[in-house]
C-alpha cells in the first residue's frame, strides 16, 4: 500500500488492521536523512516503537510489527527485507494462534484498547515530544536519556490501557470499581485511582449507588 | 459525503500489460474478469500501453462513453505516471483527483517472473484495494497563490551575481545580500582562473559593475539573513543592514552562499609561509614569487578524501595544475612536482591542461594514502610505486591543496529557509541528477560552491541555471499546488493544542485564534502531504486529501478480503 | 519527455531536421525538414499491431542491435511521440516488392506510403543546441578485440543487458551464450522436424525407427524404397540428435556473467582517438558494477583504469560503497590487450601499476567505457548555424560564458558543448534556457528594456 511518507501513518491505523485480521504490517521508509519530507520517518519510527511496546504489553508479538528502511534504488535490500518479513510471519503463524501470548478472541479484544490507545491524547503528546525531550529537554529544561524516555512510555502505556480498559469496561452500563477491578485483575486502590481522574476529566460520572459502592457509566458525549 | 452511496460510483479500470512487463508474467484476462466483479466497477479494459496516447484516448473515451466518475489504472509506478493519468482524466472532464493507480508491475509482475499465479493473485489483491480506495475518493481543487515579482540571492560571489543579472535582465527585481563588505566572493582572492587564464579580478570587477548600476538590483553588504518567513510567492526576509534593519517582500530565494577553504592546521607542517595552501599561492604568484625558490612540490587530497572529509572536492586538482602552469610561465627552470591520489581532470579543457602540464615539464608522482609524502626541511620524501623505492625531492616551497569546506552556518542558514544539508555541510539539492539546482521545497533554488565545489565554468553556469529554475514561478506570477494536503476536515474537534505545529517539518501549520477559540491553520502552499500532522492529531481533526483515515482502512479491509 | 511532450508551450518536431538557419539573434528563421514518416502521426494511436504484422525483421538500434526490431517501428516503448514509423530503408513496399501488411492491419488507417518529406519554417529569438554526442566505436581499438571477442560489450551494451525491459529482461547472459542458444535453438527446430517424419513411418508400419534400422541395416527389407528412405531420414536425425543433446548438455551448464571487468578510457585520454577526458565513465562503470551486484550478489567486478574521478557531489563516498559492499575492486593500470581464453571467456592483461608487474586476468565479460565522440552531424549543424568548433568537434564555448557559442543568440548544452554527466547537463540545460530567455525577453517583451551604465 502506498503512502507519501511513512509519517502519514497513524498508529491507531496498525492496531485497527490488525484488529481486522492482519498478521503482519511491514512499513518501509527512506533512510534517516534521506527523507523527501525531512524527518517524516523519524515520525513513523517513534510511532511505531510507541506501537510495538504497546503490543507486547497487550500480548500480541511485536515482532508482526515492523519499521524498516531502504532507498528506491535498493532493489535486493527491498527484496531482503520483505522476504525475512514474509519468513517471519509465517513462523509467527496467524494472529493469536500461538506466535502471540494471548490467543485469537481475547487478543482481539486487548487489540481494540490498544487501539484506544494509540489513538489517545496522552501517548501521541509523549511521542510528538521525544525528540525535543531527547535533545533540548522539557519544559523544565531536563533532558532525557532514551532510556529514561523509554520508562516514562512504558509507564504511560501501562496507564493508558487502564484507563482505556476501564472505559471499555463501561461501555455496556455502569459498573462500581471492585467489579471492574476483579474483572481486569487489577488492584481496587489503582482502578479508584484511574476512576477518580477520569471523573475529573469528565470523561466519567457516578450514576447511582448501590450499597455502599457508588456505580460509574461513561459521561455523555458532548454535542 | 457523495462517495456513501456505492450506487452513484461508476470506477473504470484500465489495466496496462506494459508490453511484456506485466502481460509476460500475469494472466491478464482473468485480471480483467476479476476486476469487473468488484464493487462499484462499471468498466474494464486491457491496454497494450496505457500511458501511450491510444491508451490515453482510450481511457477519454471511456469516462464519457461510460458515464465513469472514477478511474483506476494498474500499470506500473506512479512515480512517473500518475501525472500523465491524472491530467488525462482531467482533459476528459473528470476531476483529476478521482484518479487512483495501482503498480501491479515493480513490485509484483517483475518480482513474480516464475509465479505466474502467486503474482496475479496478488495483483487481484491490489487491484480490490486501489478499487476500494477510489470509491472513497474525493474531487480536489488545485491551490493556487500569487507570486511577488521579486528574487532574493543569498550570497554576492560570481554565481549569486550572475544569478542576479540573468534575472535582472528579464524584468524582474533582484536582492542581493552579501556578508562581506564588498560583492566577488571568492574571486577577489585568487589570481588567474583556469584553463583560460583569466584574471580573476577583472572578470569580478567587471561583473560588479554590471551588477551595481542594473536598476533591477538591488545590494546590501555587510548583510545578513536573520530571518525569512513564508513560503514560495510569500516570502518576507528580514535583512540587517550596516544601516539597520530592513524587510522585504519576496517570492522566490537563490542560495549562493560559496564556501571556504580548508586550513590544513597540523598537517605535513604547514607554517603559511613555506608550506602553504593553494589558495595562499594565489596572491603570491600574482605579485610574482621569490626568485630564490627552484623547486615547489604540491600535495593533492590535503584534508580530503580521509576519514573525517570523504568527499573529493573536484577542483583542486585543476587549481594545483594551473597554479604550477604559471609557475611555468614566470620560470620554465623552476622544478614542481605534484604528488596526487588521481589526478581529477575530468573533461576536455581539464584534460588539455594536464597534458600541457606534463609537456611543459611538470613531474607528477602517484601517492598511496596508506603511505603519505612525509614534508622535511627542504624536500618531501614520497614512495613512488611506479619504481617502487622512497624518492627525495628537493622543495622550496609546498603547496597544500586542500578542499573546499561548507561555510560554517550553512546549517543555520538552511534552518532559517528550511532547506537541508548534507553530510559533509554543503545544501542538499532535490534530486542529485534530476534537479540540481533546485530544493525539495518550493521556492528555493541552489548554486555554485554552495551546492558542491565549483570551478568558474560551472559557477557561472549553475548562476545562470538557477536564475532559470527561479524564473519558472516568477514569470507564471502565480503558484499551483497539488491539493493532495493537510486539510483541517474538522474544524470543531481541534482544540488548537499546537502538537501539529511543532512536529510539522515545513512550517506550514500554524495557530490561529478565531472565535471559535484557538484552531490550527493550514498554509496550503507551504505543505508538502507527509500527513504527520494527521497521523498526530489525536482529535482527528486534521487529514490528508486522498490519503484519508477512511481512505487507508478501506485498502486495508480490501485486503483482508 | 513527458513532460516535454504535454507542455502546452513546447512544440515538439521529432524525425526532422535542421535545413538552413538565417537572421540573427532575436530574429532567427529557421528551416526544418520533417522526414516522411510513411504514418500519420495524428492517426496513429501506437497499439503496436502494425509492427506485429510486419514480416521484415530488423536489427534494433535502440537495443544496441543486441535484439531486433521490424521495418516499421517505434524507437521504444515510451517514446514520445507515441506514433510509428517506417524504415525506408528496410521497408519492402517502399524498396518496390509487394507488401504493405501494415496499412492492411492499421485500424487506424495511419499508414501512408505516399507521404513525402515536408519543409517548414519557424520564427525564434534564439537557438539551443543541444545535439549530445556520439559513442566511440571500440573497434578502432584493434588490441581490444571487440568485435572478435563476443563476451567484450561496450558499457552502453552493457547496460542494455542489465535493464528490465532490455533483450536480456535484466539477466547478465554472455553474448557468447546467446549466440549458442540460438545456435541450439535452430538445431533443436530441424531435429524436431526430423522427428515428426519419423514419427510418421514409425506409425505407418508400427514400430520404432531403432528396431526397424537394426532389421534395414541386416539387409531384411531389400530394396524397399520406401523403407530406404525411411533409413536415410533416421541416419541423417542421429547424428543432428546427437550433437544436439551435447549442445543441451553444455547450455545446462551456462550461467549469468558473474566475473566483470571494466575497461576505462577507451578511445578517450588516449592520443590516437580522443586525448580529452569523457568525465562520466568511471562513474557509469562504478553503477554498473553496482547495479549488477544487486542482479547478483555473487557477482565481482574490476575496474581497470589510471585515475578513478569521482568529483561529482556524493561520487567518492559511492566509489568507496562500492568497493565496500558491492565486491569492486579498484586497478590502477592501463588495459594492454584482450584476449580470449577458454569458454569464451576475456583474458585481460595489464601492468599493475602498484606492483609494478604485468598480470593477466581471466573474466565472464569485459565491458568497455567507451569515450564521448563528438556527434557525427554536428559538422554540418554547425556550419548551417556558423556556430565555431573546438579542435574536436564539440562547440566552442569560453569558462566565463560557459553556454554562449560564437554567435549570439545560439546557445549550447550537454555533451555537445563537451563530456559531462547527467547532472551538469541539467543544470547546463537550464543555463542555456535562462540565456535563451534573456535574448526573448529583450526582443519581444513590451516591458521596459534593462539599461545598461
Amino acid at each position: 500500500m502506498r503512502i507519501m511518507c511513512t509519517g502519514r501513518l497513524d498508529p491507531a491505523i496498525t492496531a485497527r488492521a490488525f484488529k481486522k485480521g492482519l498478521d503482519g504490517l511491514l512499513i518501509i521508509g527512506c533512510y534517516f536523512g534521506d527523507c523527501h519530507y525531512i524527518s517524516g520517518n523519524y515520525q513513523a519510527k517513534a510511532k511505531l516503537d510507541v506501537a510495538r511496546r504497546l503490543y507486547e504489553y497487550v500480548g500480541m508479538n511485536p515482532e508482526r510489527l515492523a519499521f524498516r528502511q531502504c532507498s528506491s534504488g535498493e532493489a535486493s535490500v527491498f527484496v531482503k527485507i520483505v522476504t525475512e518479513f514474509t519468513e517471519k510471519i509465517k513462523e509467527l503463524g496467524p494472529l493469536g494462534a500461538g506466535g502471540d501470548r494471548l490467543e485469537s478472541p481475547l487478543l482481539i479484544k486487548k487489540l481494540e484498547t490498544a487501539e484506544a490507545v494509540l489513538a489517545g491524547e496522552k501517548i501521541r503528546w509523549v511521542i510528538g515530544k521525544r525528540a525535543p525531550f531527547l535533545k533540548t529537554g522539557n519544559m523544565y529544561g531536563e533532558v532525557f536519556t532514551e532510556h529514561e524516555f523509554r520508562r516514562a512510555a512504558d509507564m504511560i502505556i501501562v496507564e493508558e490501557t487502564e484507563v482505556q480498559e476501564i472505559l471499555a469496561g463501561l461501555r455496556d452500563g455502569a459498573r462500581s470499581v471492585k467489579d471492574l477491578a476483579a474483572s481486569f485483575s487489577m488492584p481496587v486502590e489503582k482502578v479508584f485511582r484511574h476512576i477518580l481522574a477520569l471523573k475529573r476529566k469528565g470523561f466519567v460520572v457516578p450514576e447511582r449507588i448501590v450499597g455502599r459502592s457508588p456505580l460509574y457509566t461513561l459521561a455523555p458525549k458532548e454535542v | 459525503m457523495p462517495a456513501d452511496k456505492s450506487d452513484d460510483i461508476r470506477i473504470g479500470v484500465f489495466i496496462c500489460h506494459c508490453g511484456s512487463n506485466i502481460a509476460g508474467y500475469l494472466d491478464m484476462e482473468a485480471l480483467g474478469t476479476y476486476a469487473e466483479t468488484l464493487p462499484n466497477v462499471a468498466f474494464v479494459q486491457r491496454n497494450l500501453y496505457t500511458c501511450s496516447e491510444g491508451g490515453i484516448n482510450e481511457i477519454k473515451k471511456a469516462i464519457g462513453q461510460q458515464n465513469l466518475n472514477r478511474v483506476v489504472v494498474a500499470s506500473c509506478t506512479p512515480r512517473t505516471h500518475e501525472p500523465l493519468f491524472r491530467s488525462s482524466c482531467g482533459e476528459a472532464g473528470l476531476n483529476p483527483y478521482l484518479f487512483e493507480m495501482v503498480n501491479i508491475r515493480d513490485q509484483c509482475s517483475w518480482v513474480h517472473m516464475q509465479e505466474k499465479e502467486e503474482g496475479t493473485n496478488k495483483a487481484k489483491d491490489l487491484i480490490r484495494m486501489g478499487v476500494a480506495k477510489a470509491a472513497l475518493l474525493e474531487p480536489q481543487k488545485p491551490i493556487m497563490s500569487p507570486v511577488f515579482p521579486r528574487a532574493l540571492v543569498i550570497g554576492g560571489g560570481i554565481s549569486g551575481m550572475t544569478a542576479a543579472l540573468a534575472l535582472a535582465n528579464r524584468g524582474y527585481e533582484v536582492v542581493i545580500v552579501e556578508r562581506e563588505g564588498r560583492l566577488g566572493g571568492m574571486l577577489l582572492d585568487l589570481n588567474r582562473l583556469g584553463p583560460s587564464m583569466t584574471d580573476a579580478l577583472q572578470l569580478a570587477e567587471s561583473t560588479v559593475k554590471a551588477v551595481s548600476c542594473h536598476p533591477k538590483i538591488t545590494v546590501f553588504t555587510g548583510s545578513r539573513v536573520t530571518g525569512v518567513e513564508g513560503f514560495i510567492g510569500k516570502y518576507s526576509a528580514d535583512i540587517e543592514t550596516p544601516t539597520g534593519g530592513k524587510k522585504i517582500d519576496l517570492g522566490v530565494v537563490i542560495i549562493a552562499t560559496g564556501a571556504r577553504v580548508f586550513v590544513p592546521a597540523g598537517l605535513y607542517g604547514y607554517d603559511a609561509e613555506r608550506v602553504i595552501t593553494q589558495l595562499e599561492f594565489e596572491p603570491r604568484l600574482k605579485q610574482g614569487i621569490d626568485p630564490s625558490i627552484k623547486s615547489v612540490v604540491m600535495i593533492q587530497c590535503v584534508g580530503a578524501r580521509n576519514e573525517e572529509r570523504p568527499y573529493c572536492s573536484r577542483i583542486c586538482c585543476q587549481t594545483a595544475v594551473k597554479n604550477a602552469l604559471l609557475i611555468k610561465e614566470k620560470d620554465p627552470d623552476t622544478k614542481v612536482t605534484i604528488l596526487y591520489r588521481d589526478m581529477q581532470m575530468y573533461g576536455v579543457e581539464n584534460e588539455e591542461m594536464f597534458r600541457e602540464s606534463k609537456a611543459k615539464g611538470i613531474r607528477y608522482v602517484n601517492y598511496n594514502p596508506d603511505r603519505p609524502p612525509q614534508v622535511q626541511a627542504g624536500s618531501v620524501l614520497v614512495y613512488n610505486a611506479l619504481l617502487g623505492k622512497d624518492m627525495e625531492l628537493p622543495a622550496h616551497m609546498v603547496v597544500l591543496s586542500t578542499p573546499l569546506l561548507s561555510r560554517e552556518d550553512s546549517d543555520e542558514v538552511g534552518k532559517l529557509i528550511r532547506v537541508p544539508v548534507d553530510a559533509n555541510g554543503f545544501f542538499l539539492e532535490g534530486h542529485v541528477k534530476l534537479k540540481p539546482l533546485d530544493f525539495a521545497t518550493d521556492g528555493v533554488f541552489l548554486c555554485g560552491s554552495a551546492r558542491f565545489p565549483a570551478n568558474i565554468r560551472e559557477a557561472i553556469a549553475q548562476g545562470l541555471g538557477a536564475a532559470s529554475r527561479a524564473s519558472i514561478p516568477l514569470s507564471k506570477g502565480s503558484v499551483v499546488v497539488e491539493p493532495i494536503i493537510s486539510v483541517l476536515a474538522d474544524m470543531d474537534a481541534c482544540r488548537g493544542c499546537g502538537l501539529c505545529v511543532a512536529l510539522c517539518p515545513y512550517g506550514a501549520l500554524e495557530i490561529q485564534k478565531t472565535d471559535k477559540g484557538r484552531k490550527v491553520k493550514v498554509i496550503d502552499v507551504a505543505c508538502k502531504g507527509c500527513g504527520v500532522c494527521a497521523a498526530t492529531c489525536y482529535q482527528h481533526a486534521l487529514t490528508i486529501n486522498s490519503f484519508t483515515d477512511n481512505q487507508i482502512d478501506a485498502q486495508i479491509e480490501a485486503f483482508l478480503g | 519527455m513527458l513532460d516535454v511532450g504535454r507542455h502546452p508551450n513546447i512544440k515538439l518536431l521529432a524525425y526532422s531536421e535542421v535545413e538552413k538557419v538565417e537572421g540573427e539573434e532575436g530574429a532567427f528563421k529557421v528551416t526544418i525538414r520533417r522526414k516522411a514518416r510513411y504514418v500519420d502521426e495524428d492517426k496513429c494511436t501506437g497499439c503496436g499491431a502494425c509492427k506485429e504484422k510486419c514480416p521484415t525483421v530488423v536489427p534494433d538500434a535502440f537495443n544496441e542491435g543486441l535484439g531486433t526490431r521490424k521495418a516499421i517501428y517505434s524507437l521504444f516503448a515510451q517514446g514520445i511521440p507515441s506514433t510509428h514509423t517506417i524504415d525506408p530503408a528496410h521497408c519492402r513496399q517502399l524498396n518496390g516488392k509487394k507488401c504493405g501488411i501494415c496499412a492492411k492491419t492499421c485500424q487506424a488507417k495511419a499508414v501512408n506510403f505516399d507521404q513525402k518529406d515536408r519543409v517548414v519554417e519557424i520564427d525564434v529569438a534564439s537557438i539551443i543546441i543541444a545535439a549530445g554526442y556520439d559513442v566511440f566505436d571500440p573497434s578502432r581499438i584493434s588490441e581490444y578485440h571487440y568485435r572478435d571477442l563476443p563476451n567484450v560489450v561496450t558499457a552502453i551494451e552493457f547496460e542494455r543487458l542489465l535493464s528490465a525491459s532490455g533483450p536480456t529482461g535484466g539477466h547478465l547472459d554472455r553474448p557468447s551464450d546467446r549466440a549458442f542458444e540460438a545456435e541450439l535453438a535452430e538445431l533443436g527446430k530441424k531435429v524436431e522436424k526430423a522427428q515428426k517424419a519419423l514419427e510418421k513411418y514409425e506409425e505407418k508400419y508400427g514400430a520404432s525407427s531403432s528396431d526397424f534400422i537394426m532389421k534395414y541395416r541386416s539387409g531384411d527389407y531389400g530394396d524397399d524404397a520406401d523403407k530406404a528412405k525411411w533409413a536415410e531420414k533416421f541416419e541423417e536425425f542421429l547424428p543432428m540428435h546427437e550433437s544436439l543433446e551435447a549442445m543441451k548438455d553444455k547450455a545446462s551448464g551456462f550461467s549469468v556473467a558473474k566475473r566483470l571487468a571494466f575497461v576505462q578510457c577507451v578511445g578517450s585520454r588516449d592520443f590516437r582517438f580522443y586525448p580529452f577526458c569523457s568525465g562520466y565513465c568511471c562513474m557509469h562503470s562504478i553503477k554498473e558494477a553496482i547495479i549488477a551486484h544487486e542482479h547478483g550478489p555473487e557477482t565481482t567486478s574490476t575496474i581497470f583504469g589510471m585515475d578513478i574521478r569521482a568529483v561529482g557531489k556524493g561520487f567518492e563516498e559511492y566509489k568507496i560503497r562500492g568497493g565496500n559492499h558491492s565486491n569492486i575492486t579498484y586497478v590502477r593500470g592501463r588495459v594492454a590487450e584482450i584476449t580470449e581464453g577458454q569458454n569464451h571467456n576475456p583474458v585481460i592483461t595489464y601492468e599493475d601499476t602498484r606492483e609494478r608487474k604485468v598480470k593477466s586476468q581471466e573474466f565472464d565479460m569485459v565491458i568497455l567505457a567507451t569515450a564521448c565522440a563528438p556527434t557525427k552531424g554536428i559538422i554540418e549543424l554547425s556550419g548551417k548555424l556558423g556556430v565555431e568548433l573546438d579542435k574536436y568537434n564539440f562547440i566552442k564555448t569560453s569558462p566565463i560564458s560557459p553556454v554562449d557559442t560564437s554567435v549570439p543568440g545560439v546557445f549550447v548544452c550537454g555533451c555537445a558543448q563537451a563530456p559531462m554527466d547527467v547532472p551538469e547537463s541539467v543544470a547546463q540545460a537550464s543555463s542555456a534556457a535562462a540565456r535563451a530567455a534573456e535574448i526573448a525577453f529583450h526582443y519581444y517583451s513590451e516591458k521596459e528594456k534593462a539599461v545598461a551604465c
